[in-house]
């Protein structure tokens, strides 16, 4: 009889979530955000939350990070997401930050963005055209384009994963060696194109489990949590809207075709959540390819659901750019393409359900990636 | 006797051909373009081939519903504009002052609607009065042979472009709501009115505030009766169900092709490839959506032929209104889904129509109005409790009954 031990629970400090809250909530007010966007970018935001130390969450003390773990980290984004912080949490820090660490190679001063990886079905790749040679001194020359790298235009440093040689390498180079082409999301983030051209940089290979999947899913992670907070926060501007606004005599909210509205609204942002909290628990514990998949695509398919049962229910004042439903909305619909759509994740975890046959899947159901070992 | 091929005789001089290049934008998403619209119905009016039902003294020909109903199939083979800017003139007044104004009002307004050379906007929501338009509160005091307005619309789409605004307002507070109104015309240059653009989340311009301060309207611009503006009101919007998108711009097909111009799309971005892999479901959505057009074009062709003999839409606006925005907005999200990542840029394919679609369920009367419309004048069903009904609008407004 095999007995099962209960692992460590995996806490967050709740200091984080008070600290980090109320920052966003003093910095990213409506009008904020909307100068970001047009700006393309905020660094008073940015450098108030480097003050914290949040921007290096997650990335070990030894290599110049402020330590704390990945829920931690995904904490921080998830209230990102909440308050739409026009900021590059996500890539300074768990995906940048993270691969340098692993990598060895040394954190340069400055801002930190990653390329996305390539897709195993090429369909969502930032970099598809890019490759790398690599000198014998450990400096590596990278050509080609990457696409939708974000926050290329203010970033120091520009991170991505190349195979060389069949292994997995972590290129490091300078955001002054590289052509930058500024592109906005439909959200007004700056999602550019960065052209190589012969850019120089460091490189060093990856360790074992550090490559162009694990960054994915890492990836996937990040927009989960920021999905999360974006339609919990959604989701509380709909109901308090609809009970304020009055047709007929009455606050809309009380008409049952609204309350509808509201339901499938609170149902997503109740199950995003918790498949965010999953998926960055056992990430935190270790490899989590289940968990996370799952979770990208029930944020997907709830961002789709939620942001059409808000903007229904506020009626015109929803469209118009004064009112700030659309900072939430117009994100959730670029993320869910960030990282891997709908179509890609359900074929990742429709391989997984397979590869463990018909006896499998309850166990895989029940006890998720640790099932596949 | 009218053929199709009479029509293509006529329509060639003035017209291009649709070929499988031709783009056009739909509900003027992304564009500020008057220039094609006009230069179209410039060179339509003549022939009144753009409002065939129409007496042909005012811009049309006196069409019968069968010759309204085959001009419109062969108009789908020339580029005819998104002509969003005139849709409320062409659409909406028109029929209404065909069916409730004078003879002085028709020979005043009606040609230039036909022509392009007056824009019209439709001054009806107001900050309390959205989905409960009877609530409106701009008001309309007699002062001899004028009318002094005063009040605030807003979401008044095409108002900076407009000549002219068809308004619905209050002439008698001591009435219970639906009772009290009338609908003028008014001037949008004239002395009082002060538009204010709005910024929509698709980054158009396209609606504003309006706000009128004792502008001055005359007695022979009132159209109906005093106290008869709800039901001018009723016909302007059932028309506007109807025909929201019967003509002009978006989809349409050259001559002899039954591909519209979002499959082609679709498959010229590979969507549409592969039967069998992760593409199925793209194929299936597309191909459920076609059927879906087809089907709902037919019932609007229907109820928009209706509409311009002279009778009115009634409900059977409301159920097209909701099959054609259900369809924009399936479009728009599969479009934007097959474009993969690069969909997520400002770019992208299906960018414009992915932040335009959440008001196409709204704008015209939302989605659930419509099924309300639906529920209670086509299934019978008991409506909600309305304890304003018989309360004068001065009570009423104070809200919370
Ligand atoms: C792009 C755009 C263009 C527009 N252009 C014009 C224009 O040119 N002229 C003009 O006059 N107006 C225009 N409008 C306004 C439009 O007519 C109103 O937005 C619409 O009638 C809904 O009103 P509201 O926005 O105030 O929503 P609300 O009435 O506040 O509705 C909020 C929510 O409550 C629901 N609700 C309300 N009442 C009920 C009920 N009884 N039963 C069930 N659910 C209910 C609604 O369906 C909606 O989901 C435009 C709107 C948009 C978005």
């Amino acid at each position: 009889m095999s007995v099962r031990i209960a692992p460590e629970p995996v806490v967050v400090d709740e200091l984080i979530t008070e600290t980090a809250g109320r920052l966003f909530g003093e910095l990213c007010t409506h009008e904020a955000v909307q100068a970001a966007e047009d700006s393309g970018g905020a660094p008073d935001i940015w450098e108030a939350f480097c003050e914290t130390g949040f921007d290096l969450i997650a990335v070990p003390e030894e290599a110049g990070g402020s330590g704390g773990t990945l829920a931690e980290a995904i904490e921080v984004l998830r209230l990102v997401g909440y308050h739409s912080a026009p900021i590059p949490a996500a890539e300074n820090g768990i995906l940048g930050g993270w691969l340098l660490a692993q990598a060895g190679l040394e954190r340069p001063d400055g801002l930190v963005t990653v390329v996305p990886p390539r897709a195993a079905d090429g369909g969502w790749s930032g970099g598809e055209t890019c490759s790398v040679s690599l000198n014998g001194d450990g400096t590596a020359v990278l050509s080609g384009e990457a696409h939708r790298v974000p926050w290329a235009r203010s970033a120091e440093t520009v991170v991505c994963v190349c195979e060389f040689d069949g292994t997995s390498t972590v290129v490091s180079v300078p955001a002054s060696e590289c052509t930058i082409t500024p592109l906005p999301n439909m959200a007004g983030e700056p999602r550019d194109t960065v052209s190589f051209d012969g850019a120089t940089g460091r490189a060093a290979p990856a360790p074992h489990g550090v490559d162009a999947d694990a960054l994915a899913q890492r990836g996937a992670l990040s927009r989960v949590a920021l999905m999360a907070g974006a339609i919990e926060k959604m989701c509380q501007l709909t109901v308090s809207y609809t009970n304020e606004r009055v047709q007929f005599g009455r606050p809309v909210a009380r008409f049952q075709a609204v309350q509808q509205h509201l339901v499938w609204a609170a149902q997503d942002a109740a199950l995003v959540r918790m498949a965010a909290e999953v998926a960055a628990r056992e990430a935190t514990r270790g490899d989590a390819p289940f968990e996370i998949a799952a979770a990208k695509l029930v944020a997907n398919q709830a961002a789709a659901r939620a942001t059409k049962a808000c903007h229904q229910a506020h009626g015109a004042m929803g469209m118009t750019q004064e009112y700030p439903l659309h900072h939430f909305s117009r994100r959730l619909w670029s993320w869910r393409k960030e990282y891997g759509s709908d179509a890609h994740w359900s074929a990742v975890l429709g391989q997984m359900a397979t590869g463990v046959g018909a006896d499998g899947l309850y166990p895989l159901i029940t006890s998720g990636t640790a099932a596949l070992a | 006797m009218l053929t199709a091929d009479g029509i293509r005789a006529a329509l060639d001089g003035l017209l291009e051909r649709r070929t499988d290049q031709t783009r056009l934008t739909s509900m003027g998403a992304g564009s500020d373009d008057l220039d094609d619209g006009r230069a179209y119905l410039a060179a339509t009016v003549e022939g009144g081939w753009h409002v065939p039902t129409w007496p042909s003294a005012h811009g049309g020909r006196d069409a019968s519903v069968a010759e309204n109903q085959l001009i419109g199939s062969v108009l789908r083979e020339y580029v005819v504009p998104d002509l969003y800017p005139f849709a409320i003139g062409l659409g909406m007044v028109g029929p209404a002052l065909l069916a409730h104004g004078t003879a002085e009002q028709q020979e005043r307004w009606l040609r230039p609607i036909a022509s392009g050379a007056e824009i019209w906007c439709q001054m009806f929501s107001e900050p309390e009065a959205g989905s409960d338009l009877a609530n409106v509160a701009l008001s309309a005091e007699r002062d001899g042979d004028v009318w002094r307005l005063g009040g605030q619309k807003t979401w008044t789409s095409r108002a900076m472009w407009s000549k002219w605004a068809i308004c619905l307002a209050r002439t008698d507070p001591e009435q219970p709501k639906h009772k009290g109104l009338t609908m003028f015309v008014i001037a949008m240059d004239a002395h009082g009115v002060d538009v204010r653009p709005l910024r929509q989340m698709n980054n158009d311009a396209h609606f504003s505030e309006v706000f009128v301060d004792d502008a001055v309207v005359s007695d022979a611009w009132r159209v109906g009766d005093v106290g008869e503006g709800w039901r001018v009101a009723m016909t302007i919007l059932s028309h506007e169900r109807a025909g929201a998108g019967s003509r002009g711009g978006g989809d349409g097909a050259k001559r002899g092709s039954r591909v519209p111009t979002w499959i082609a799309d679709l498959a010229a971005l590979g969507a549409l490839d592969d039967p069998v892999g992760s593409h199925t479901v793209r194929r299936d959505e597309a191909m459920s959506i076609y059927a879906a057009d087809m089907a709902s074009r037919w019932t609007a062709q229907r109820a928009a032929d209706e509409a311009r003999s002279g009778g009115s839409p009634g409900p059977a606006g409301s159920g097209a209104k909701l099959r054609t925005v259900s369809s924009y907005k399936r479009r728009a999200f599969l479009a934007n889904r097959a474009a993969g990542a690069a969909g997520m840029l400002e770019d992208g394919h299906g960018y414009i129509e992915t932040v335009t679609a959440p008001s196409m369920s709204i704008r015209g009367g939302t989605d659930e109005i419509q099924r309300n419309i639906l529920g209670e004048r086509v299934l019978g069903l008991p409506g909600e409790p309305r304890l304003d009904r018989d309360v004068p609008w001065r009570e009423s407004r104070k809200g919370l009954l």
